[in-house]
């Protein structure tokens, strides 16, 4: 506990700030089922489109459902998407990573540049043409989103194991027998923990991002559940109606892309200090 | 240089077979047969017309065979018809090209008429007031999903200043000046995201280029810190910049998807997410590999402005 305040008093205001706002929300989606909420799904045909009220604290939708109980589930399946998916592209592309650092010269130059194709190629094109098959159920999307990220762990795994499969101490071991095994166990996997959790966080907020993006083109959460992305592609439609609604999930997320971005920040510049600018 | 021109151009050339290959891959790989969403509901169940129609567009054939073909005509810019209105694709791709690019354009003089001034007001006053707002403007930029600030920008523009129509497209040649006020939202809306990225970046390079030696020469001979940094810093500071802009040019790109979709502009990725929405496969893949067509292209170009920029890129084979 004495850490945890240590870490606390070490940071700035913004961090900080930032760090109790994804506490919230974190807070907020996973007691969602259990806050005594409305139901996310209750429709109310005499009540759409509402701005605040005391009833409902963030308005309604277009079907007269409490905005602010669809924000916390919306949430809980927004986040959860997102960190499946990081998950998925982590467990996928660290082990490639390293694995293509062990391949020889050769083979990692041409394995590292089919990588840097796809790191850069615009990921969220080809999710919507694979969602557009697969339809757009929580594994599917979980799965395209993670696939789609993995190269990009792939990418800065490969660089770590790289640097430091280079290195004195490494290289004794090495020549004093050490297996390849031994030394992905001992010296390349506790020292890449910084900089895969900098990535990690990277990716959650890209990740969101691109759930959103597609929720909001229709093409990932589905109807009736709930997802930020989906409720802005929704309300949209009835900005000129009311504009107070659509404002709800569309500030939602920016706040927390934005904290996640600030902790990101924080954490590359803690973790990372070699790397900063 | 021309070593340097002509591996950028080999590299440009492998990511777009690549991309082809991903292309092809994505959509003939995937369950779900388009013949059955083409016929609809009736035909569909009638097996013996499923038959006929997967013989007549060739989907019965091996893949590789199917891949040959599609990219053979690739070379003789045959993209095939959609199967909606056996329109050829090629057709509906060269319409909506400029029209993309143009939202793209228009995104990047957003990007960089703001983000740069922000980036070097937030190295300049580093640790003050009007520099911590730039930085956090920018982080506040990057971090604002492209819809959100669509939204807003629909919100302050057309609905209380009504400035600018909300969305829509008309033709340049059949009204410029309306054409011109439908683009600016969507410009802006990508603008602002990437905005951010050139104002970090900036500020990030500005920073560090203060530091070197040539600028404390600049000071030491008497030049006032603005100057120094305008004059010295500053166009050495711009080569990052540069490349972060190619490097990012898929955050660029992806933005037009949500952009078109909000504003109702008739591009590339509005037409990508139709098309697969219909699971309209020859036009899916046209328009997927015309974006990635244009994004191989845009990066290029960027690496050879860098060049140019910079003398030191093309001779170390960097």
């Amino acid at each position: 506990m004495t850490a945890v305040a240590a870490l606390i008093r070490t940071t700035d205001i913004a961090t900080r700030l930032a760090m109790l706002v994804l506490a919230l929300v974190v807070a907020a989606a996973l007691l969602a089922p259990v806050l005594g909420i409305a139901d996310p799904l209750a429709i109310d045909p005499t009540n759409i489109l509402a701005s605040p009220s005391a009833a409902h604290w963030f308005g309604t939708d277009e079907l007269g459902r409490d905005l602010f109980s669809r924000l916390a589930h919306g949430g809980r399946v927004s986040l959860a998407v997102a960190a499946a998916a990081v998950l998925l592209a982590g467990s996928i592309g660290v082990p490639l990573g390293i694995a293509i650092a062990f391949l020889g010269p050769r083979a990692e130059g041409a394995a590292m540049r089919v990588v840097d194709v796809f790191v850069s190629l615009p990921e969220i094109f080809v999710a919507i043409v694979v969602l557009a098959f697969l339809g757009g159920s929580l594994p599917a999307l979980i799965g395209t989103i993670g696939l789609l990220y993995c190269p990009q762990f792939a990418r800065v795994s490969y660089g770590m194991a790289r640097s430091i499969r280079a290195r004195d101490h490494v290289l004794a071991a090495r020549s004093l027998g050490a297996g390849r095994l031994w030394l992905i166990r001992r010296e390349i996997l506790p020292n890449m923990r910084s900089v895969i959790a900098v990535q990690a966080s990277l990716t959650f907020s890209f990740a969101m991002l691109m759930e959103a993006g597609l929720s909001f083109l229709g093409l990932g959460v589905q109807p009736p559940t709930p997802s930020w992305g989906q409720m802005v592609g929704t309300l949209k439609n009835y900005i000129f109606i009311n504009s107070w609604p659509v404002l709800v999930p569309s500030l939602a997320l920016f706040v927390t892309v934005l904290a996640i971005n600030i902790v990101g920040d924080w954490l590359q510049d803690r973790l990372n200090p070699e790397l900063q600018r | 240089m021309s070593k340097f021109i002509g591996s950028r151009l080999a590299s440009a050339l492998l990511t777009l077979v690549l991309a082809s290959i991903v292309v092809f891959a994505s959509i003939h790989l995937l369950p779900g047969d388009p013949v059955v969403m083409l016929l609809g509901e009736q035909a569909g169940s009638d097996p013996e017309a499923v038959a006929r129609m997967t013989r007549e567009l060739g989907l019965d054939r091996p893949l590789i065979s199917q891949f040959l073909t599609w990219a053979g005509g690739l070379f003789q810019g045959d993209l095939g018809r959609s199967l909606r209105n056996g329109e050829p694709v090629l057709d509906e791709l060269l319409r909506r090209i400029p029209r993309s690019l143009e939202l793209i354009g228009g995104g990047l003089l957003v990007a960089v008429a703001l983000g740069l001034p922000l980036g070097v007001l937030a190295a300049r006053d580093r640790g003050k007031l009007p520099g911590m707002a730039a930085s956090v403007i920018a982080v506040a930029g990057f971090s604002a999903p492209v819809f959100v600030s669509g939204i807003l920008l629909v919100l302050i523009f057309s609905l209380w200043l009504n400035l600018l129509p909300s969305s829509g497209f008309v033709a340049f040649s059949e009204d410029p000046l309306l054409h011109l006020s439908c683009l600016v939202l969507p410009s802006l809306a990508i603008g602002i995201n990437f905005m951010g990225v050139v104002a970090r970046m900036t500020r990030a390079s500005l920073i560090d280029s203060m530091a070197k030696d040539y600028v404390r020469l600049a000071r030491a001979k008497g030049l006032s810190r603005g100057k120094a940094m305008t004059r010295h810093a500053l166009p050495n500071a711009l080569v990052p910049v540069i490349s972060i802009i190619g490097i990012r040019a898929g955050n660029l790109l992806g933005g037009t998807v949500i952009v078109e979709a909000l504003f109702d502009w008739p591009g590339l990725s509005s037409l990508l997410v139709s098309a697969s929405f219909a699971r309209d496969y020859p036009l899916m893949q046209g328009s997927l590999l015309a974006i990635f067509a244009i994004f191989i292209l845009i990066s290029l170009l960027i690496d050879l402005a860098q060049g140019l920029v910079d003398p030191r890129v093309g001779t170390n084979g960097g």
